[in-house]
């Protein structure tokens, strides 16, 4: 395939002095991160912030799938170990009185910004979901149902919307089971179109963590597991916070 | 059932080729380039709620949430258009029910549910109020298959405080992707996409996605982009995907 020269220069670039992610950062201390065990990470990101929303809560908008379900893990939680994940409009939430190694250099108003999969506030119309974490397996269940805004082919959600929510699903459970934080490869594979209003369930698994990165996996299917709708991989940076002197 | 080839293959083309939406026939006129100060622009922009207005507003065309950079590029995108090499591609926030209807054939399995609460329904990419979200115009060079998707991601598309969430970067990558892929007169599908993040992208900064299509195999169609800063000193991701043109023989993909 003939590239233009511009294309070359680029390649050239990547292969040459462009730095990655990893020479930016403080060297990470696998001695100290493991220091930070699930039960300090689960209970750090699960303080309830009574100022914020936490999204990960039933609405009207849950149709009888969702809410089934629901309960079905929230009964989990008081016998099985599993914890529901609050869900706020900002991971900055999640992480009072620490904050990430990393420079920020966007001017926009700070309150004016939302995470992604909270975005549209209305209920219903967007995304509807909640997380659930099994600690002692470093597995995760996200329960999805897609609203009419995040419609990609008529009648079904984006494909995008997906995948956006596994990258969600993903960075939670990766954080919690071993502090990784920025995603460093993302791969789907689509099988089947998820219909709008219906309820699909992610799986998530960590398959290991290694070389600093924590790897997972996700299949993506119907409640009865007749339709997979989608398979998926992820490696996620292990990163600290630093303590953040400055509270807001 | 598909009432004649030629409306079926038009009608699903434009889900992806249109990709955004109204049918891209061939008997259309191409919209004339427009600057991006004058008054054909500002009507353009105009963003009123009745039903037959959002689906012929054209997204894909600057507006005050645009930045600087953002709209330098455009301009200089839009004088690559002038000896008709490169094409800049509309993008329509709503999609008419007379696709929806064809495109359905596709999915007898698959029914929508609760189509009562569908009148409200957005292209994802499209449904948020100027500049909050995906803010992107793609241009496309028929001759070498490659596109440019000129990309600002707005403040509601947050992950880690400060930077775009990868899943954001995903769908404007499958969005590009999947123009790219796309022929005159064909739809497709993205079946995979394998992403590679290098750097996090900074909120509310504008990026570039290069785009081309690598190899045609059957109905497979393998493309690949990267994600670089405007000045290109940055390169933020790379991304390969598969996409399959969807059979309208065998109603399958």
């Amino acid at each position: 395939m003939l590239r233009t020269g511009f294309q070359v220069a680029v390649i050239l670039g990547h292969h040459g002095a462009l730095p990655g992610l990893t020479h930016l950062l403080p060297r990470f201390n696998p001695a100290s991160a493991f220091g930070s065990s699930t039960e300090t990470l689960v209970s750090r990101f699960c303080r309830e912030m009574t100022e914020s929303k936490n999204y990960a809560l039933p609405n009207a908008s849950w149709g009888p799938d969702m809410l089934s379900l629901y309960h079905e893990f929230l009964e989990k939680t008081k016998t099985e170990g599993w914890v529901r994940l609050p869900s706020f409009g900002s991971n900055r939430d999640h992480i009072q009185g620490f904050k990430l190694p990393l420079e920020s250099s966007a001017n926009s108003d700070k309150s004016d910004w939302r995470l992604f999969t909270r975005c549209i506030e209305r209920e219903g119309q967007g995304y509807e979901y909640v997380i659930f974490f099994q600690p002692s397996e470093k597995k995760s269940i996200c329960l999805f149902q897609p609203g009419p805004y995040l419609e990609g082919v008529p009648g079904f959600a984006h494909g995008g919307s997906l995948a956006a929510l596994i990258d969600e699903t993903f960075s939670k459970t990766a954080y919690l089971s071993g502090e990784g934080l920025l995603t460093v490869n993302f791969n789907i594979r689509f099988k089947n179109l998820i219909p709008l209003g219906s309820l699909a369930v992610l799986n998530v698994s960590v398959e290991k963590i290694e070389d600093q990165k924590v790897y997972l996996s996700c299949v993506t299917q119907s409640r009865d597991q007749q339709t997979v709708y989608a398979k998926a991989s992820g490696t996620f940076l292990q990163m600290q916070l630093e303590e953040d002197s400055s509270q807001h | 059932m598909l009432r004649s080839c030629t409306a079926g293959l038009r009608s699903l083309w434009a889900l992806r080729g249109g990709r955004e939406g109204v049918p891209r026939l061939s008997t259309d006129l191409q919209p004339a380039p427009v600057s991006p100060g004058s008054r054909a622009a500002k009507m353009d922009r105009k963003r009123l709620f009745s039903a037959e207005k959002v689906i012929h507003t054209d997204c894909a065309l600057p507006n005050p949430s645009w930045s600087k950079d953002l709209k330098l590029l455009f301009d200089q995108f839009m004088k690559k258009c002038e000896d008709g090499s490169w094409e800049r591609l509309p993008s329509y926030r709503h999609r008419s029910t007379q696709i929806s209807e064809d495109f359905k054939t596709y999915f007898l399995e698959q029914k929508p549910v609760k189509e009562g609460r569908l009148s409200q329904v957005r292209l994802f990419t499209r449904g948020f109020e100027d500049g909050l979200g995906f803010e992107y115009v793609i241009f496309k060079n028929n001759d070498e298959k490659r596109t440019v998707c000129l990309f600002q991601g707005g403040p509601y598309l947050q992950g880690i405080p400060g930077f775009l969430h990868g899943g954001a970067i995903a769908t404007i990558i499958d969005t590009a992707l999947g123009l790219c892929a796309t022929v005159p007169g064909e739809a497709v599908m993205t079946a995979n996409l394998n992403i590679n993040f290098k750097r996090p992208v900074p909120l509310c900064s504008v990026v570039v996605i290069n785009s081309q299509l690598d190899k045609l195999e059957g109905r497979k169609l393998f493309v690949s982009c990267n994600v670089q800063s405007v000045d290109e000193k940055t390169l933020y991701s790379e991304a390969t995907g598969l996409f399959i043109k969807l059979d309208p023989e065998k109603k399958s993909f």
